[in-house]
């Protein structure tokens, strides 16, 4: 019975995720895509806590909802566009489109169809006991196993920081702005002159 | 387990149903009578200057940026913290130099001048 409410549940996101993955492609409101994508990822993140992933599931929804697709958001509507127009440029992409689309098709399906990957291959791991935490659990492989992978994510992390500052900084010259520490450090000699002289008649 | 999260799981029903039924009530019940004047933009009792969306300036998508690498740290500190008892000094010490190198690109992007405003 317990078995029969996950898979409705289960049944329940998905086809919530792939409605919403459809309308991100298929709305014309570049405003309203990027509302559908957040709702495919918070039915991703609800997939994943069925599947007892559930520190990735908070993550999913805390990084990618809360702070990535802020930014989505942030930049769709500061873009200059309004509403696309329709098929701009359709035929002209169709064959790059298309050649892509049957790549990954291709793919899953050798992933998928694969003798390794096939449901029957793999039994269902037991679920999970009451009181365990998958975030203690992901903490210890991630700190002891995975020690070289962590670190070797903070240099592709600081490699980001560098490439955004790298792409987007720009100096304007023109610009006037104060500095606080020259204000500071002036002394009365710098500025103030006193010169002595006759008092004229 | 997932019985833990079934309070989650009512909430989100909930809020579904009061969500949808605001809605479909309003639908409903309420009158639409709309016109151009209704439709149309409001600013303040003036004819709108220009159209909302405009050019902005790149540096706001640099702060947001810098932001969500930041934010992608803080998820590593949190199964960090977790286990800290149990991977001992070793991970005390991975965490020492992921946050290092993290600190060497926030010293560079404080002295790039990518954090003034100007």
């Amino acid at each position: 019975m317990i078995l029969d409410i996950y898979l409705v549940l289960f049944w329940l996101f998905s086809a919530v995720a792939v409605f919403a993955a459809l309308r991100v492609i298929t709305v014309r409101n570049p405003v309203h895509a990027v509302l559908f994508l957040v709702l495919t990822f918070f039915t991703c993140a609800a997939l994943w806590m069925l599947l007892e992933a559930e520190f990735l599931a908070i993550v999913l929804v805390l990084v990618y909802v809360g702070a990535v697709m802020v930014l989505f958001l942030f930049v769709v509507m500061m873009l200059d566009i309004n509403v696309a127009p329709v098929r701009e440029g359709f035929i002209q992409y169709l064959p790059l489109a298309a050649t892509v689309a049957v790549i990954v098709v291709v793919e899953m399906a050798l992933v998928v169809g694969s003798k390794t990957f096939r449901p029957n291959q793999m039994a269902a791991p037991a679920p999970a006991a009451a009181g365990a935490s998958n975030t203690e659990e992901l903490g210890v492989l991630l700190y002891t196993k995975y020690l070289y992978h962590f670190e070797i994510a903070a240099a592709i992390l600081l490699v980001a920081i560098i490439a955004a500052i790298a792409l987007t900084m720009r100096k304007r010259p023109q610009t006037k702005y104060q500095n606080p520490a020259q204000q500071v450090q002036v002394r009365k000699q710098d500025r103030l002159k006193i010169i002595k002289m006759e008092p004229e008649k | 387990m997932l019985e833990n999260y079934l309070p989650i799981l009512i909430f989100l029903a909930v809020g579904v149903v009061i969500g949808g039924a605001a809605l479909a009530a309003g639908m409903l019940i309420g009158s639409r009578r709309p016109n151009a004047a209704k439709d149309s933009p409001y600013e303040c009792g003036f004819e709108a200057f220009e159209d909302a969306r405009m050019k902005f300036d790149v540096r706001y998508y640099l702060v947001a940026i810098l932001f969500i690498i930041f934010d992608l740290e803080i998820a590593f500190l949190f199964p960090w913290a977790v286990v800290l008892d149990e991977i001992g000094l070793a991970g005390f010490a991975a965490m020492g130099i992921f946050l290092l190198i993290l600190v060497v690109g926030f010293i560079y992007e404080w002295k790039k001048g990518a954090l003034e405003w100007e």
